[in-house]
């Protein structure tokens, strides 16, 4: 096998293997120096550079037995060209929480896609998954076996939930208000039906933000989006307050002044906080990490319905839960999401994800079914159109009938 | 094959993070004290214990070869007892105990190839798709794109010199797997064409309510051609996101002349002042130019640069806007402002200027 | 109180609805969910039974899962034929 290594010429590829920013055509020749997929790669990929058009196809039938997720197929245009890529495979296999590795286990990994794949990879896609990228059908059950045996599992793909993701959390931050690697892990293991299974009207990502500065992206990117935060005030500790300014740290001017509710004072000596008009969004603690901390009360915001554009608009998450406890088990939080799962399979549309099922229904609506109560904190401002749907009105009392 | 059948395991889940924490994260886990950016890329993480935990960040290209992986591993087994870990935005982070470490680590990695940086003040890795590497609905490359703007801004990932943070990032197509639509740059590939339907495959492989359905605007319309059952498309109405493609292989909306790129600017998630925006269009169309697409490098350099010089501390480039307000955005950077930056899209009227609030 | 349907019996009843929408219409899991509830009634088929069923269809291979958009359950196609 490799025996005659033909490596395509790639004149256009080729500028993009110089530059001083490290080089992803280099990484498809390594690759091509043991495997034909990864040259084919190469030689299509010249092609499109060409053309200007990719030569991708539609796979939508390729999986591994029994689940319905964790495999995207994808087939070449032109397979008597390039037969080596005729079949290009994508396996998402499901990370560890925090993306935390050691050089044993990633090279197990790498050892299992050398003889089972190109050679190529992900680390990560942008739901978080360790992507194996490229191989045929018949490499996938081989594929899965083999990573199971190494106690590694497919992710998500397709209509069920997508792999949680999480930001490193209390593993190395600070910041975390709650454990984001323990809950991505327990929903994940809560979740592994679901997972693997298709059994939705459409996708569904958790993403775990352990403070406001969410760093994975979740209230953008995720239907159920669980951002950190605290109660109560700032944990300051005056004297390195003071230090700061011995650095040139202008209090005034990057923090004071910058703070979105106008909560913080300085005296040239003391900062003082009006906690109670504090919004908590991290700004004066990312400027003064060593003075300032999150209160110790702490929990985490609960925001459902982001997405990016397809079908109805791009949506950012909003607010279901103000402040909720994050404690192992869940129990809240995951009977809370049974609920809004069961009502968006019942009666979400085709293609509908939850963001733009709530937009349909209404907010107000979809906080009844799941049975929460309506709360300001959910909304920006009240209404402002008065056409108002009233299920309930007064009936004139029949007087006479009682006489 | 029957006992493969038996020994098919499923539903394990993923391997437990506690198994591959390094021994200081486990025995500091959430007690971390504080911590403090030592040089572009280096972060000490100091304990309540008193334990300092040493980062050391490196950008990559996301697209990885085993080989290089190993190598990874190697530094890895070397310098940080066989941890690393990688970020969210495809950062690779290598976990150190003993400070001495670091200096010949990084030395290490720049010899490789792989810049050190992309921490506070700085670009840090560009999160992006799969482009013409492997997506069936790309309407540009996803890696070539950013090996070319990270070739140009590659500066800015290795120091802290800009005002505030800067995210860029790059989805291929409207689909946007890359969820690019809250970056401070986004480069978005666009389809400019109506999808060109093949009248034979589509009764076959596609099925008619789900194709219409699948239009937000309503232009898929069902209709009989020579007796079989299959779609038109109103082209006016066509705002070719490709939402019918995804439903309907024999709906291609590629189109090699007319395909290309945008750019977007403004957006941000962290919550730090202000609240999490979208990105807003400042760029509709830039041509698909490979191998190094310099038309995208260049307005996307220009940008860096004009908001670099006239932001303050801390602010990002959304806020940059705010403040000075879009007309003057237009004016300093010298975009020409058109139809196409005028949404009229659900709800567009809310992005109308409704007051007299006008700097001259 | 009505006997319960077993998973068999939902499971045959899945598969012949998808072998019968086999080309007409691509058939999601909560449609199949729902039809089995009314044809047995909500009495005698819960959605658990019919997740079950589900899953026996699939790991025998008799059913697969397909993407187009969204995921379906349909008949095992010969590779490549909607591609």
């Amino acid at each position: 096998m490799g025996d005659e290594k033909k490596i395509p010429k790639t004149p256009k590829l080729d500028e993009l293997d110089k530059g001083p920013w490290p080089s992803f055509v280099r990484e498809i020749k390594r690759a091509a120096e043991k495997s034909p997929m990864s040259r084919g790669l190469l030689g299509v990929l010249e092609r499109s550079y060409n053309e200007k058009v990719g030569h991708w196809k539609h796979g939508g039938i390729v999986g591994v037995r029994g689940y319905g997720g964790g495999v995207i197929g994808r087939y070449s245009d032109l397979p008597e060209e390039f037969p080596d890529i005729a079949h290009f495979h994508t396996i998402r296999v499901n990370q560890p929480a925090g993306w935390f590795y050691t050089s044993a286990a990633l090279r197990t990994i790498c050892d299992l896609w050398e003889r089972h794949g190109s050679g190529l990879t992900n680390l990560h896609g942008s739901t978080g998954d360790i992507i194996l990228l490229g191989t045929r059908t018949e490499e996938l059950e081989p594929i899965f076996s083999e990573l199971t045996q190494m106690g590694f599992d497919l992710g998500g793909s397709g209509s069920d939930i997508r792999t949680p993701s999480c930001c490193v959390g209390p593993a190395r931050c600070e910041w975390a208000c709650y454990d984001t690697l323990g809950l991505t892990y327990d929903l994940t293991m809560h979740y592994q039906d679901e997972i693997h299974r298709p059994a939705f009207p459409y996708k569904f990502k958790f993403k775990a933000a352990g403070c406001p500065n969410d760093c994975v992206a979740s209230i953008a990117r995720a239907d159920l989006s669980i951002i950190g935060t605290w109660k109560g005030p700032i944990q300051v500790d005056a004297a390195a307050v003071t230090a700061y300014t011995k650095d040139g740290t202008d209090i005034q001017a990057d923090v004071c002044d910058r703070c979105p509710s106008k909560c913080m004072a300085w005296d040239g000596k003391a900062l003082t906080i009006a906690n109670e008009w504090c919004v908590r969004c991290m700004h004066c603690i990312n400027v003064l990490p060593t003075a300032l901390r999150p209160g110790p009360e702490r929990g985490a915001t609960i925001l459902v319905g982001a997405k990016a554009p397809i079908i109805q608009g791009a949506m950012l998450s909003s607010v279901l839960v103000p402040f909720m406890k994050m404690e192992p088990p869940y129990t809240a939080l995951k009977e809370l999401v049974g609920k809004m799962l069961e009502l968006w399979a019942e009666e979400g549309k085709s293609r509908e994800r939850i963001g733009e099922f709530i937009q349909r229904v209404g907010l107000g609506n979809f906080l009844e079914a799941i049975g929460l109560e309506p709360l300001p904190e959910m909304v920006a401002h009240p209404r402002e159109n008065p056409y108002v749907f009233y299920e309930e009105y007064l009936e004139e009392e029949p007087t006479e009938a009682k006489a | 094959m029957a006992e493969t059948v038996a020994q098919r395991k499923t539903d394990i889940g993923p391997p437990h993070y506690q198994k591959f924490l390094p021994p200081i994260v486990k025995q500091n886990y959430g007690q971390w004290r504080y911590h403090e950016i030592l040089r572009p890329g280096v972060m000490v993480h100091v304990a309540e214990s008193g334990d300092r935990l040493y980062t050391v960040r490196a950008g990559s290209p996301r697209l990885l070869s085993i080989q290089t992986i190993r190598e990874f591993c190697d530094l890895a087994d070397r310098y940080s007892g066989g941890h690393l870990r990688f970020t969210s935005r495809n950062n690779i982070e290598f976990l150190l105990t003993d400070p001495g470490t670091i200096d010949p680590l990084v030395a290490d990695l720049n010899t490789r190839g792989f810049p050190v940086g992309g921490m506070a003040n700085a670009i840090s890795n560009m999160v992006h798709t799969q482009g013409w590497v492997h997506c069936h609905s790309a309407a540009t490359d996803a890696s070539g794109i950013v090996k070319a703007v990270m070739d140009e801004l590659i500066g800015y990932f290795t120091t802290m010199k800009l005002p505030a943070k800067l995210r860029l990032a790059l989805a291929c197509c409207l689909n946007m797997c890359g969820a690019v639509h809250c970056s401070d740059i986004a480069i978005l590939g666009i389809h400019r064409r109506p999808p060109k339907i093949d009248q034979d495959r589509l009764p076959k492989v596609c099925e008619i309510p789900s194709v219409v359905a699948s239009c937000p605007t309503a232009a898929v319309r069902p209709k009989r051609i020579d007796g079989k059952e299959t779609v038109e498309v109103i082209e006016e109405r066509c705002m070719f996101c490709g939402n019918c493609y995804t439903v309907c292989p024999a709906m291609p909306l590629a189109d090699a002349l007319n395909d290309g790129v945008s750019i977007w600017v403004g957006g941000k998630v962290s919550n730090a002042r202000t609240a999490p925006m979208f990105s807003k269009l400042a760029i509709p169309y830039l041509p698909n130019n490979p191998p190094r697409w310099p038309e995208v490098v260049e307005a996307v350099k220009h940008l860096v640069e004009v908001w670099a010089a006239d932001a303050k501390k801390y602010e990002r480039m959304g806020e940059w806007i705010q403040r000075i307000g879009w007309p003057r955005f237009f004016q300093k950077t010298g975009i020409p402002f058109t139809k196409q930056h005028i949404d009229d899209f659900r709800y567009a009227g809310l992005s109308y200027q409704r007051s007299v609030h006008i700097k001259s | 109180m009505a006997e319960a349907v077993t998973v068999e019996e939902v499971a045959e009843g899945i598969y012949k609805m998808v072998k019968d929408a086999a080309g007409v219409k691509k058939l999601k899991p909560t449609d199949l969910t729902k039809a089995m509830v009314e044809h047995f009634g909500p009495e005698r088929c819960s959605k658990d039974l019919c997740k079950e069923a589900i899953r026996t269809l699939m790991d025998s291979g008799r059913c697969v899962y397909t993407y187009f958009g969204g995921s379906f359950i349909e008949l095992p196609p010969k590779e490549d034929t909607a591609a």
